[in-house]
């Protein structure tokens, strides 16, 4: 690492993990519905709903909680999805365990969550058994996590990767996950999931200002 | 005047229900009030354990969708289970509950969680199990339940091979559950250690094959129709416990008929020596009477003891349902001495006491 990466080093501002927390919460109650939406056209329609049940569970595991460091905030997060059915409830909520394990101090560094994007990806591998070009949240994950590989690079270059990973699920076939019982009905139309995670990691490259 | 039926019309089911979201916390909250002594329900985190938990033994913690009752809330008890986690109509307990539950039940000499083969509960199961090591150091083990002969990707010809190799999800867990929890509860009970325990579960689910047929299907609490439609003379082959389609449909027959439909592709999966002794399960899904599951048990004896086996226990009744599917299943399972032990000690819950 060089000099000029004075940051890479540096634990994120104080309040990443509640600025994030609460960024998803505040956002997804708006965008279940359009996520709902994609998973009707694409799948069995029940990730709208899952992802408003799930976000509900985290803001009252926040009020009983009381969560302080950025552990804690990635915890009650974890704890809400893992409390959620469906399939994205257990990955989801495996995901942000692993994201809520990667720091060692009260906020992370942006290496630190880089380690937790790749090991959030390989337990959504491991439990989900998809791979990228499944037409799942594994194709905008993938890219995330090997964008926040590279050295010096920033939360942004992850959400830009994250984006674009999402973006191309639009014209594959779902191998893997709710679309893959629709086969050819699925091509045009967005992996919510994926979708969902471009959203999370954008929202984290704002809570890191 | 009644209105005249046999029209052909289809009958609109009803249910007794009140917000039909409400219905599982409704009934689990019911059940341990008709059985204070033996059961508690934890609503907070979603549960039913024993009203009094028993110290120094293995914990037997099972789950799945609701719906499928007596099971598994009502095997929870001295001999048999020791935590239940049931999850909304045919939808698997989340993550989160089968943790709570996994917690709560470790009496310090670990957990087996006995799951039927199901994606999302094998998922669940398994993450409980991981957070329960890694966070609160729970040793567990886990029985897979997968008897349903009608799924075997070995004896379905509609089955592709190549979908098996991609990792298929196999043969259904159904009736034979209940000789698990028994015989793994009785173990238990008598102070086998968690590897016994898990050991004797995966040889009971090992050996035992189910085979169901249908009438009717079972009907969503709030629908009004029933998952799948039969015209009066049809009866669906091979069926699931959550309305899925069964593999063929058949002529409409008499109960011995249809009955032989079920225990002759047992008998010939099971490849049992003469001589040998099965216990056999003969299981209502949900809306068949007593009177039609007697007359289906006397077909399977019959069955069984004309190949020159013996039917050593037997066991009829409703006990792993569909909602009010109309229809019965048959699980055989060869037992020896040891297994036969097991099944014989002790049990009281509030649907199997003896």
């Amino acid at each position: 690492m060089n000099a000029s990466d004075t940051t890479a080093g540096d634990e994120l501002a104080p309040g990443f993990g509640r600025t994030w927390t609460e960024s998803m919460i505040a956002t997804f109650a708006v965008e279940a519905a359009r996520l709902g939406e994609l998973d009707r056209l694409s799948g069995d329609g029940d990730f709208g709903r899952n992802l408003t049940s799930a976000y509900a569970r985290v803001e009252q595991e926040v009020a009983t909680a009381r969560p302080r460091t950025y552990r804690e905030w990635l915890t009650c997060v974890s704890r809400g999805f893992l409390g959620t059915g469906g399939t994205s409830g257990p990955l989801f909520g495996m995901f942000f365990r692993e994201l809520a394990r990667c720091a060692q101090g009260d906020e992370p560094t942006p290496a630190e969550l880089g380690a937790g994007l790749a090991a959030g990806l390989a337990v959504v591998q491991r439990y989900g058994q998809a791979e990228v070009g499944h037409k799942t949240m594994v194709d905008a994950l993938s890219p995330a996590a090997d964008a926040l590989a590279v050295p010096g690079a920033t939360l942004r270059d992850a959400a830009a990767a994250a984006a674009r990973g999402a973006e191309s699920t639009s014209s594959i076939i779902a191998r893997r996950g709710r679309a893959s019982y629709v086969g050819e009905a699925s091509r045009g139309v967005l992996d919510p999931g994926a979708v969902a995670v471009a959203l999370i990691v954008q929202l984290a490259a704002d809570a890191a200002g | 005047m009644m209105a005249p039926s046999g029209r052909g019309e289809t009958v609109v089911r009803r249910s007794l229900a009140n917000d039909p979201d409400d219905l599982v916390a409704e009934a689990l909250e019911g059940l341990a009030l008709a059985h204070p002594t033996l059961l508690r329900y934890d609503a907070e985190h979603g549960f039913v354990a024993r009203a009094a938990p028993a110290p120094d033994k293995v914990a037997l913690v099972s789950g799945g969708g609701s719906g499928h009752e007596p099971l598994h809330a009502s095997f929870v008890g001295t001999g048999m289970l020791d935590v239940a986690v049931p999850g909304a109509v045919f939808a698997s307990p989340t993550a989160l509950q089968l943790y709570e539950a996994t917690r709560a039940a470790d009496a310090g000499r670990g957990v087996l969680h006995i799951v039927k083969n199901y994606t999302g509960d094998v998922i669940n199961f398994t993450i409980a199990r991981e957070l329960a090591d890694e966070d609160d150091a729970v040793a567990t083990e886990v029985v897979l339940v997968d008897d349903d002969l009608a799924t075997d990707p070995a004896t379905d010809p509609a089955t592709d091979p190549a979908e098996t190799d991609d990792g298929g999800p196999g043969r259904r867990g159904t009736a034979a559950v209940v000789a698990v929890e028994k015989i793994c509860g009785a173990a238990a009970e008598a102070g086998a250690d968690l590897a016994t325990v898990a050991a004797l579960g995966r040889r009971v689910a090992g050996r035992a094959r189910s085979m169901a047929l249908a009438l009717t299907a079972g009907t969503h609490p709030g629908e009004s129709r029933p998952a799948f439609e039969l015209d009066g003379d049809e009866v669906e082959l091979g069926v699931g416990i959550h309305g899925e389609r069964g593999r063929s449909r058949v002529p409409m027959a008499s109960a011995d008929e249809l009955t032989s439909l079920l225990v002759e592709p047992l008998l010939a999966s099971l490849e049992l020596a003469r001589g040998g002794g099965v216990v056999a399960i003969v299981n209502g899904l949900g809306s068949t009477y007593p009177l039609e599951l007697h007359v289906a048990a006397r077909a399977v004896h019959r069955l069984v003891t004309a190949q020159g086996l013996r039917v050593d226990r037997f066991l009829v009744g409703s006990y792993v349902t569909s909602l009010d599917m109309h229809g019965v299943s048959v699980t055989l399972l060869p037992v020896d001495e040891e297994l036969l032990r097991l099944w014989d000690a002790p049990v009281r819950t509030p649907a199997l006491t003896w």
